[in-house]
Formats: C-alpha cells, sequence, structure tokens
C-alpha cells in the first residue's frame, strides 16, 4: 500500500491491505490480531502501529516523502483462507470485484504476458 | 487453454477467474483478444495478489469456494504437459539451452493430475479429496518473514517510480525487491521484461545476462533448478 501519510482511513486501509479495524482488534477474515493504539482519537489508522503489530515492513522513500506497508509477516502468506474482497479492473479498465463469483466455486489464475 | 476450461466446467458450477500481472494491461490485452474469455479476465499491474494471496510465480492458482474461501493455496498451475520438458537434447544445442532444458526435464509433471484434482472439485465440491480445509490451505501456504514483506513494499515504490517516469529510481528499489525475495519470479519477470538486451531487442527468456540486473531468466532458471521454480501441487 502506498502512503503520503500515516494516519490512513479505516475503509482504505481495509480495501487496500484487507485488514479492517473491530473491536478486538485488527482482523482480516476470520484471524484478529490484539492492536491496541491501532486507531487514533480521530478515527484513523495509525499505520506505524499497526504495521509493528502485524510485522508489516513500512518502507520510506526519501525522495518523494512517501511510503510503502508491505504485507503481514511473521508467518505463513495466508493469515485466514477467507479471501479478502479483491477489486480489479478488466483490460478496458473496468473493475470487478471478487466477491460477484459468491455461490460459485472459482479457479483464480495469475498469468502475465512475460 | 483456460477459456477450454472455463467451458467444460461452468456447467458444473466452476468459473476461472484469470488475472494478469502486466505493469502494462496493452501487454496482456492480445492474449486476452485472442482467448476471447468468457470468464472475468482482471489485470492487476500492482500485483496485489502477490500481497493478498501469496502469488510468487506465473502461471500459480487459487481455489476459492462458494463461500469466498479458499480451498487450496497457490501452487503452480499448469493443466498441460510443458513442451519444453519434451524436447530431446542434443549435443549440436548451445550450452545454456541445453542447461535450461535439462532443469524443464527436473519440474516434476503434474499437470495431468492438477487438472484432473479440478474437475473432481468441480464435481464434487467439499466433498472432493482435493478441497482443503481453512487449517490445511494456511498451512501449505509458504512461509512469510519480514523480508518478503520488506519485498512487497520496494517493490511497489519501484513501480510507483516507474509510473512517474524515474527508471532509474524503480530499478533500484526492484534490485532491493529481488534480493529480499528471491524466490518471488512476478518481481524479477516483471522487472526484467522492461530491460531490452544488448543489441536493442526485446527482453525474452533466452536472452543473455542483461547488464541492468546482471542476469537473466535462464541463468536463474538454471541456478535455482526446475523442480525448485514454483510451488508444485502436492496433490
Amino acid at each position: 500500500m502506498l502512503l503520503n501519510t500515516l494516519d490512513v482511513p479505516t475503509d482504505e486501509f481495509e480495501a487496500a491491505t484487507g485488514w479492517a479495524a473491530k473491536p478486538e482488534g485488527m482482523c482480516k477474515g476470520d484471524a484478529c490480531v490484539r492492536a491496541p493504539g491501532a486507531v487514533g482519537a480521530d478515527g484513523t489508522i495509525d499505520v506505524a502501529s499497526v504495521a509493528e503489530r502485524l510485522g508489516m515492513a513500512l518502507v520510506a522513500d526519501d525522495a518523494t516523502g512517501t511510503w510503502a506497508l508491505g504485507p503481514e509477516s511473521g508467518g505463513r502468506a495466508l493469515t485466514t483462507a477467507v479471501v479478502p474482497e479483491i477489486v480489479l479492473p478488466d483490460v478496458d479498465g473496468n473493475p470487478f470485484g471478487l466477491s460477484a463469483m459468491n455461490g460459485r466455486k472459482v479457479l483464480l489464475v495469475a498469468w502475465a504476458s512475460w | 487453454m483456460w477459456q477450454a476450461l472455463h467451458e467444460e466446467l461452468a456447467p458444473l458450477g466452476l468459473s476461472v477467474v484469470t488475472v494478469a500481472l502486466d505493469l502494462d494491461p496493452e501487454k496482456a490485452r492480445p492474449w486476452i483478444e485472442a482467448a476471447t474469455p468468457t470468464h472475468p479476465s482482471l489485470i492487476d499491474s500492482d500485483h496485489r495478489i502477490d500481497e493478498l494471496l501469496g502469488i510468487s510465480n506465473v502461471p500459480m492458482a487459487v481455489w476459492i469456494d462458494e463461500t469466498g474461501t479458499l480451498v487450496r493455496p497457490p501452487e503452480g498451475a499448469s493443466i498441460r504437459p510443458s513442451p519444453f520438458a519434451a524436447i530431446e537434447i542434443t549435443d549440436e544445442m548451445p550450452e545454456r539451452m541445453r542447461s535450461v532444458l535439462g532443469e524443464f526435464k527436473q519440474m516434476p509433471e503434474t499437470a495431468e493430475a492438477y487438472r484432473a484434482a479440478i474437475v473432481d472439485w468441480a464435481n464434487r465440491g467439499a466433498d472432493s479429496a482435493y478441497a482443503l480445509s481453512p487449517t490445511e490451505v494456511i498451512e501449505r501456504s509458504q512461509p512469510r518473514p519480514i523480508e518478503h514483506s520488506r519485498a512487497a513494499a520496494c517493490f511497489e515504490l519501484g513501480l510507483a517510480a516507474e509510473r512517474r517516469g524515474d527508471h532509474d529510481a524503480a530499478i533500484g528499489w526492484w534490485k532491493q525487491a529481488h534480493a529480499l525475495f528471491p524466490d518471488n519470479w512476478t518481481y524479477k519477470r516483471q522487472a526484467w521484461t522492461l530491460e531490452s538486451t544488448p543489441d536493442g531487442a526485446d527482453s525474452d527468456k533466452a536472452q543473455e545476462v542483461q547488464e541492468v540486473y546482471g542476469t537473466s531468466w535462464s541463468d536463474e532458471f538454471v541456478a535455482t533448478g526446475g523442480a525448485n521454480y514454483t510451488v508444485f501441487p502436492q496433490l
């Protein structure tokens, strides 16, 4: 996730990372991690705090004054088997949310021209 | 190939969704238009499914059930035996080609069994022996140390640099990503294809060592070994 600030609205953070702020902590699918201080007084995610808690690498690009936040780490690549909502465009730029496939089995295949 | 599988299995309630990890969607367009897919065919220029699902090479696939839950983690997704593995190696071939073809022969041949497993799942759903429990799915996904998280962040900063026209900065970030997570071939293969060969031709798999990254697909494939090139399905 690219960041211009380290205080991010909760919905933006969830859309990018799959992690939602809930009363029990930061949750992705059915996995929750206690995270006191994750949400600041202004209702935004304290990215530095959450990054520390979830093992997300926070890398600064000093040339542009921006950051990139990596995914959670310290365990397996999958923290939960529940697929977060993933919205991706088709080749013409029309967005498609994977949750539209609920009710069907999905074989999701990653490929590339290279 | 995927379109044919989709047509075969759609009546059983299974849909293929393809996701192209191309930085430039126009590179994927000719392939998509040739396939004329009736299934969702998406573009993931940011490699978000690397982070969100653990994809680390192509082709790889995950299986998602009717409730949106993974029943198989990312694994190499070939459904047709590799034509390269069948090529006879001869003394007349250049050394580089012989090495590469030799490693293709070291790759476990899983395509037919993997395809049969997909068909079994399409028919039997949760009763298929190939549909794993959530715990198994997580345990079978690859380890993710902090270095892999850092690699994802560096790759993303490289993408941002590339998009604002700062190619040199992008190369710097991508070199870091490659060093931090050498088993993620999507980071390497994407970056390499943006460099031309010494004589100015487009990058390709058979090319010699690139000046920019000091390596090449064939060198790294041979060094890694065909048996370790992807996460082969454990069926």
